[in-house]
């Protein structure tokens, strides 16, 4: 049967490759159930006036660490933190750096590994062994370490005003240390397809470089590189966690689940768990649907393995 | 295969020249940018006598001109720096100014029995459930372990290690003591920090814990090398052949799934490495995770140069090795 | 002649040696995909005596090659079941034997070669390791004298330089010189009966005529019985004794060679011989059998067949046809087997 089935197009058997995908996540319970925790948790980050009426800065030092007895209900759902803060407001405005941060690591550094994974698969020779080197240096060192590294000895005071101003530092650590893997996988992924006889068709036909780059090859790279950025995306918040727990991640008094699950540590040996708690299970919570997602993700665009 | 060795060492050998570059050079630019670390030493904020300071970045090897100009790479400082590594000279912490070779020498034998641990726990849990999932491929089991394992690995280490800490140990600690007495093997392993009287027992948990980084990326690779194995050709002609399912197992499939698994751990070295500065950290173990942590808290910059270029030498010679195990299992790679 | 009675009694116990070699009677092989029922093989019966070559012809999915490794034993089972049928050699029921004995069976008395040597060989152990192996595990023999073995039955299959190409890898070797790997390795134990699926269609064409030649001999030789798989009617013309034509997971023919290409007695074996191009009918245009193989989860009603075929007419949409034998050792599974015969339609 196979042998008489007619070559389909690169377009339509993408297009077919995307929505089989989408149509085999749609079915999986697993799925779902993800995509609503992270709808939620997007929701807290882009409207956080939604889940909370009060300002995480207004705080009352004598109503310190109430704890929330009141489950859910009176004035502090969650019980304030050390300083009188609403804990609940804290939280929800918390999400926002960290989301924000995490998004704009994995841009970058999509974009990045991209642009220098097609360029050096495609145009190979010396450009093609300066990234492969680069590579292998960047991967030497892993990405928590590399941000270390990067914020430890460029530390400095950063207004905690705009959100630019407190994610940039590491964000830009994380995405110095975070494009590799998208690198290699659109490197790998532009030196099957450029033999292809249909991109051999195109350039016979007189596409230029760039259009082959971009219009025939990045569609085929572009299918390893997205089932890892989910789980990539999940790796990121649990980085930035380690980094604020080491202090040198997004600087306090700006938060970020990170601090406050650095700063709920402090309490937690003193009976105050749900400071700690609290952040420690919406990152699981959110790290977990990040990796559900792409873990189904990677089947769906990855059938052989299912 | 000696030409191969030989090409894969010099590789090796330039991506570690230039790891160590971009380490010394990112220092230079630090200094530069921020200024002096030196005045660190004389605590912060006091303007010290300029002799005295200069005496200072003489002993710092920070009283190069170059480290005035922003951008500068400072090559004659970092062939100093490379000439004083070879001479096993690592220079000196700035805090309590200890040599600082002598500390790896005895920070490096602690992460590596952590390591010990650790990579015997993610080998041994990841083949077990790998195998498991790819026999039951499709069904609740295979669901079960990969669910799992996903959880496991979106628990930062060192949440779960702060959870135990904070959480667990005490209690556990308490209850082990009461039955089998405080110094006793089950008294001691479950201690929420590290312990010197007791160097193996007390850094088994937290290798443990420093072991399931990575654990559903090695349980999927495992899984799906297993599966790929049992239904390939060459599997098929075993059994045409009329072998018994424990040979085909032993002597088709295993020595086949050995090559995804030498890859993932060498891949995953690296990330273990980084759980080991959270968890040596917060459980006070003098390794060389904690060192890095500490002079990252006490802002010694030649302190984390000196841990990650330690580190990155680990992680080379191991993705060395990695590559060497590779090509003499699989004899296709020896005679590219 | 007795070293090999005692060898056969040893591993197939009530072996009877007037029986035919190789009898498969009504072979049924379903695949469970999906909570789904699909019969890949729906009765098929041949019968292979000693000496003789059997070919095997059918389009890809007509279940040829399941039937080869239902014979084998090696299905793999989930998805595949055997539901019916008996494959019986020396008049014994490989079916019904326990799997120890079916294990003995495989290699000692029925080898197979696959279609793709590269997969079909495992890429970390060399040539001379996966051929002695045979001779390690059924026999006993040392390491040593299973290598010297090998290198005998790779001198045997004509591959130069046996000696020192034994302890080779299967990917330095040539995808012909492969073929021959996997032909010694089937050989090894002197099977009595040798499957050979689909030898050739990985292959160039003069390698092709190579390995043909090399079956053809070895089959000579050791008065084997040759299964031959193949989708090609051309390559059996001068290897085959005797054809058997499979269609969607049946034999609807089998005849002897020249008896099956002079008067073939169903439509589709028929079509199949028109498709072959040939010298006599140079600048004639080729013809083809209109439409595609069935889907096998979807088999068309009555003879499964009939919306392909040139003869069809109403009763074949509806009415199975019957096992119609218009000549001695020549049946067909057509309502119209006697007409197509004598070239009527």
């Amino acid at each position: 049967m196979s042998e008489l089935t007619a070559p389909v197009p690169t377009t339509e058997r993408q297009a077919s490759l995307w929505s089989d995908a989408f149509r085999t996540m749609r079915r999986r319970p697993d799925v779902i159930i993800a995509t609503l925790v992270l709808l939620l948790v997007f929701a807290m980050a882009a409207f956080p006036r939604l889940f909370t009426d009060k300002d995480p800065t207004q705080c009352l030092g004598r109503e310190a660490r109430l704890r929330p007895d009141t489950w859910f209900t009176g004035d502090h759902p969650l019980g304030t933190d050390a300083f009188g803060c609403d804990f609940a407001a804290t939280l929800v405005h918390g999400t926002r750096p960290t989301i924000a941060l995490a998004l704009s690591v994995i841009v970058a550094s999509v974009v990045i590994g991209l642009v220098l994974g097609i360029y050096a698969g495609y145009y190979g020779g010396w450009l093609d062994s300066v990234i492969s080197r680069a590579l292998d240096v960047f991967v030497v060192i892993p990405m928590l370490m590399g941000a270390i590294l990067i914020l430890s000895l460029f530390r400095g005071r950063v207004s905690t005003e705009s959100l630019v101003e407190t994610i940039a530092a590491p964000a830009i650590a994380l995405t110095l240390f975070g494009w590799m893997e998208f690198c290699r996988y659109t490197r790998a992924a532009t030196l099957e397809t450029k033999n292809l006889d249909y991109v051999i068709a195109a350039k016979c036909l007189g596409a230029s470089d760039r259009r082959i780059m971009f219009k025939h090859i990045l569609p085929n790279a572009i299918v390893p590189v997205t089932a890892v950025v989910p789980t990539t995306i999940g790796g990121i918040i649990v980085t930035e966690s380690a980094l604020a727990v080491l202090g040198i991640g997004v600087q306090p008094p700006a938060t970020s689940w990170g601090v406050l699950l650095s700063d709920g540590t402090e309490w937690a040996g003193g009976g105050y768990v749900y400071l700690f708690a609290w952040p420690l299970g919406l990152l699981i919570l959110t790290v977990f649907a990040f990796a559900t997602f792409g873990d189904a993700l990677r089947d769906a665009l990855d059938p052989k393995l299912r | 295969m000696g030409r191969y060795v030989i090409r894969r060492i010099l590789q090796a050998l330039l991506t570690l020249g230039i790891v160590l570059f971009l380490l010394h050079y990112l220092m230079a630019l630090s200094v530069q940018i921020r200024g002096n670390p030196a005045l660190l030493f004389f605590g912060g904020d006091r303007t010290p006598d300029p002799a005295m300071l200069e005496q200072v970045e003489r002993l710092y090897n920070l009283d190069n001109s170059c480290y005035e100009r922003v951008g500068d790479p400072c090559i004659t400082p970092f062939v100093e720096r490379l000439q004083d590594y070879v001479q096993g000279d690592l220079g000196t912490t700035l805090n309590g100014n200890r040599d600082v070779a002598q500390l790896l020498s005895i920070y490096i034998p602690n992460t590596l029995r952590l390591f010990v641990f650790s990579v015997i726990t993610l080998v041994a849990v990841s083949m077990v459930l790998g195998t498991w999932a790819a026999r039951h491929r499709g069904r609740f089991i295979d669901h079960t372990v990969r669910g799992t394992t996903i959880l496991a690995d979106s628990i930062p280490v060192f949440l779960i290690l702060l959870s135990y800490v904070y959480i667990v140990a005490v209690p556990l600690t308490r209850w082990a003591r009461g039955i089998w007495g405080t110094e006793s093997f089950m008294g001691q392993v479950f201690r929420p920090n590290y312990n010197p009287d007791y160097p193996w027992t007390t850094i088994i948990i937290p290798g443990i814990i420093v072991g399931t980084v990575g654990l559903a990326t090695m349980t999927r690779l495992i899984r799906a090398s297993q599966l790929e194995n049992l239904g390939s050709d060459f599997v098929r002609t075993a059994r045409a052949k009329g072998l018994k399912p424990m040979r085909i197992t032993i002597v088709h499939v295993i020595r086949n799934s050995m090559i995804p698994i030498v890859t993932g751990i060498g891949f995953l070295f690296a990330f273990m490495l980084s759980g080991a500065v959270l968890t040596e950290g917060v459980m006070g173990i003098p390794g060389m995770g904690r060192m890095i942590f500490q002079a990252v808290q006490r802002q010694e910059g030649n302190l984390v140069i000196v841990g990650l270029t330690v580190s990155a030498f680990v992680v080379v010679f191991v993705s060395l090795i990695v590559d060497l195990l590779y090509a003499a299992l699989d004899p296709r790679i020896r005679y590219e | 002649m007795s070293e090999t009675v005692r060898v056969i009694g040893d591993t197939l116990p009530g072996a009877d040696f007037n029986a035919p070699l190789l009898e498969v009677d009504d072979l049924r092989v379903e695949f469970r995909v999906r909570g789904q029922r699909i019969p890949a093989v729906r009765g098929a019966s041949f019968t292979l005596e000693q000496g003789r070559t059997l070919a095997v012809v059918g389009e890809s999915g007509s279940g040829k090659s399941v039937t080869s490794q239902a014979i084998m034993g090696i299905l793999d089972t989930p998805p595949a079941t055997i539901t019916g049928g008996a494959v019986r050699l020396h008049g014994v029921d490989l079916l019904e034997q326990s799997e120890e004995t079916r294990r003995e069976v495989r290699g000692n008395h029925i080898a197979i070669v696959f279609q793709d040597a590269l997969s079909a060989l495992n890429p970390l152990w060399s040539v001379g390791f996966q051929i002695g192996e045979l001779f390690r595990v059924h026999r006993g023999t040392s390491r040593k004298d299973a290598k010297l073995k090998a290198v005998e039955l790779l001198d045997q299959v004509g591959i130069p330089d046996a000696k020192n190409r034994v302890g080779d890898y299967p990917h330095q070797f040539s995808g012909g010189m492969r073929q021959r790997v996997m032909i010694a390795m089937a050989l090894a134990l002197d099977p009595e009966v040798l499957i050979a699926d689909e030898p050739t269609t990985a292959l160039d064409v003069t390698v092709q005529a190579q390995i043909m030649r090399l079956l053809k001999r070895i089959q000579a030789e050791r008065n084997m019985g040759l299964i031959l798989i193949t989708h090609d009617l051309g390559v059996v013309a001068d290897v085959a004794d005797e054809v058997a034509v499979m269609y969607a997971g049946e034999v609807v023919e089998r005849a002897g060679i020249r008896d099956a290409f002079k008067r073939p007695a169903h439509p589709y074996t028929k079509a199949l011989l028109r498709a072959i191009p040939r010298v006599d009918t140079v600048g004639q245009e080729l013809e083809v059998i209109r439409g595609l193989p069935p889907n096998p989860a979807k088999l068309p009603g009555g003879c499964p067949f009939h919306p392909r075929c040139f003869a069809a007419e109403d009763k074949c949409a509806t009415e199975v046809p019957p096992w119609i034998e218009p000549a001695e050792f020549h049946g067909s599974r057509c309502h119209f087997a006697e007409e197509v015969y004598t070239d009527e339609r």
